[in-house]
């Protein structure tokens, strides 16, 4: 028997452990301290906990590695914040910590750029980096005393606190292990964790787009009155056009599933009767499919009102374009589909004031409230103004 | 591929190195700025999360975690500011009176590293001129 054969979760268990227990050593001796610290024996165990952290974040989440650019750029801005955040605890002189925090925050930043979040990189950069470490260096430089001081150069409870901390850091860590199904990864395909590709190509966008441009074209097809005999067949195919144009993107009829988005997000049925199934699983790409299917009969329903328009003149001129404007809308909606990082400022001020309004006022509030709380706790008692 | 998982790791480690500087740094500014750091590691979460649904819900959370900090960031400055002036000092320990009843007092017994005091580096005192012979050559260019 084989005592070392250990269940993954065991592996893993012992991983997160190793590395939490190194880092515990390593801050328990980088931590400022009177009688002096050992500098290179917690440098050298902080760097074995973050190698361990690190192998083990591979072995567990990231096997295949296609994108190669945005794998260095997270390797690079994780370490940043990792790295910075180590210096800001451990080092005794409160201005380089200051700065080290500045770093953390450019860091972060760079997170968020590539989480497609530009706007909030900009603010976070303004506020942390911009408003908050000023105002505290000019705190420090206020208090700066000069020498070796009890504040700067003591501890509270080195070994005890870095334990607190890291042993969190790890449950954190384990629980989230768990909570993936990393223990039973074997079963939950990769594909299902990784975070959503766009759901629309850029063709596909380009497509629908250049549909809607035609779409607003609408008035010069079919202008006031009825349509002459001789430009029937002319006002038909302009609109017919435009029917195989999104039919491209989403499929040409009602039943079929021959458009673009159905051949890269379902898996067709080999025979007849067999169900569709979505070869994504994700909220985004199964919202993509919903609207892909409504387009599809608003399509047709709109090319038919056309045609019997032009020719029966049955429904009406107006039902004909309210018709193609619904379609028109619906297109644009899907075009618009995932782009998470387009029109991220607008996205997120129509958010802020159509979902969380209250929140948005009782931000505002606080922020007053605070303002008025930081100039009445500074005021001198019976100073003159 | 850089999953969701990556980034909910790297934030837990940064939550927990801010935690870690929260619980045993004495400067009432870096402990601030330990849990800023802490703040920076839940905001992580929430943007991961909301490129992961493919909604901007999380990124808007992250605004109000920004206005919060900034409020905060503001009632601190003022609260360091007046410690300051009672105890001058910035030292959280300064105000162990506040503690729990029963809890005995932390007293540090071992003394800070004393700097070697060094005088001032001095000029040299200023007095008369020196008296300048002009070279040959300075003689012929003026």
């Amino acid at each position: 028997m084989n005592l070392f054969a250990l269940s993954p979760m065991q592996e893993s268990a012992g991983q997160i452990a190793l590395a939490a227990v190194l880092a515990i050593v390593g801050f328990a001796f980088l931590l400022p301290q009177p009688k002096g610290r050992k500098v290179a024996v917690g440098i050298a165990a902080l760097i074995a906990s973050a190698a361990v952290f690190g192998a083990w974040l591979y072995s567990t989440y990231g096997r295949p590695m296609p994108d190669i650019l945005g794998t260095v750029l997270f390797c690079l801005f994780s370490a940043g914040a990792l790295g910075f955040g180590t210096v800001l605890v451990v080092q005794a002189n409160p201005g380089r910590g200051a700065i080290a925090f500045a770093f953390v925050i450019l860091s972060t930043c760079g997170l968020f750029l590539l989480l497609a979040a530009p706007f909030l990189m900009a603010a976070t950069i303004i506020i942390y980096a911009g408003a908050i470490i000023v105002t505290f260096l000019f705190v420090l430089m206020l208090s700066y005393a000069g020498g070796p001081s009890a504040e700067n150069n003591r501890s509270r409870e080195p070994l005890l606190g870095a334990l607190a901390g890291f042993a969190f850091t790890g449950l954190v860590l384990f629980s989230l292990y768990l909570s993936q199904g990393g223990a039973n990864a074997a079963e939950t395909p990769q594909t299902a964790q990784r975070l959503p590709a766009q759901v629309l190509t850029l063709e596909e966008r380009n497509t629908l787009l250049a549909a809607v441009e035609k779409l607003d074209a609408v008035e010069e097809h079919l202008g006031a009155g009825t349509t002459p005999p001789a430009q029937r067949r002319n006002v038909v195919e302009y609109f017919e056009g435009i029917r195989d144009q999104i039919g491209t993107v989403v499929g040409s009829n009602t039943l079929s599933r021959d458009g673009s988005i159905s051949v890269r997000l379902e898996q067709l049925p080999m025979l007849p009767g067999e169900k569709v199934t979505p070869l994504r699983n994700d909220k985004q790409a199964r919202a993509v499919l919903r609207q892909a299917a409504d387009i599809r009969k608003q399509n047709e329903k709109a090319f038919d009102a056309v045609v019997n328009n032009v020719f029966d003149g049955k429904p009406s001129r107006e039902i004909t374009k309210s018709e193609l404007r619904n379609l028109r809308d619906d297109v644009v909606v899907l075009a618009g589909a995932g782009g998470l990082p387009a029109r991220n400022v607008g996205n997120l001020g129509y958010l802020l004031y159509a979902d969380h309004l209250l929140a948005v006022e009782l931000a505002g509030t606080l922020l007053l409230v605070a303002t008025i709380g930081a100039i009445a706790i500074t005021q001198r008692k019976g100073a003159v103004a | 591929v850089i999953t969701l998982w990556h980034y909910l790791a790297v934030a837990a480690a940064l939550f927990g190195i801010g935690l870690v500087g929260f619980l045993t740094r004495r400067n009432m500014i870096i402990m601030f700025l330990c849990a800023e750091m802490m703040f920076q590691g839940v905001a992580i979460n929430f943007v991961a999360f909301a490129r992961y649904h493919g909604n901007l819900q999380g990124q808007v959370f992250v605004l109000f975690i920004i206005a919060v900090a900034a409020c905060e960031a503001g009632v601190a400055l003022a609260l360091f500011l007046m410690m300051y002036r009672r105890g001058k000092s910035l030292d959280a320990s300064d105000w162990q009176s506040l503690r729990e009843m029963g809890v005995p007092p932390t007293v540090d017994t071992v003394p800070l590293p004393v700097e070697p005091v060094t005088e001032d580096e001095h000029l040299a005192p200023a007095g008369v001129r020196p008296k300048h012979v002009p070279t040959e050559e300075e003689a012929a260019r003026v």
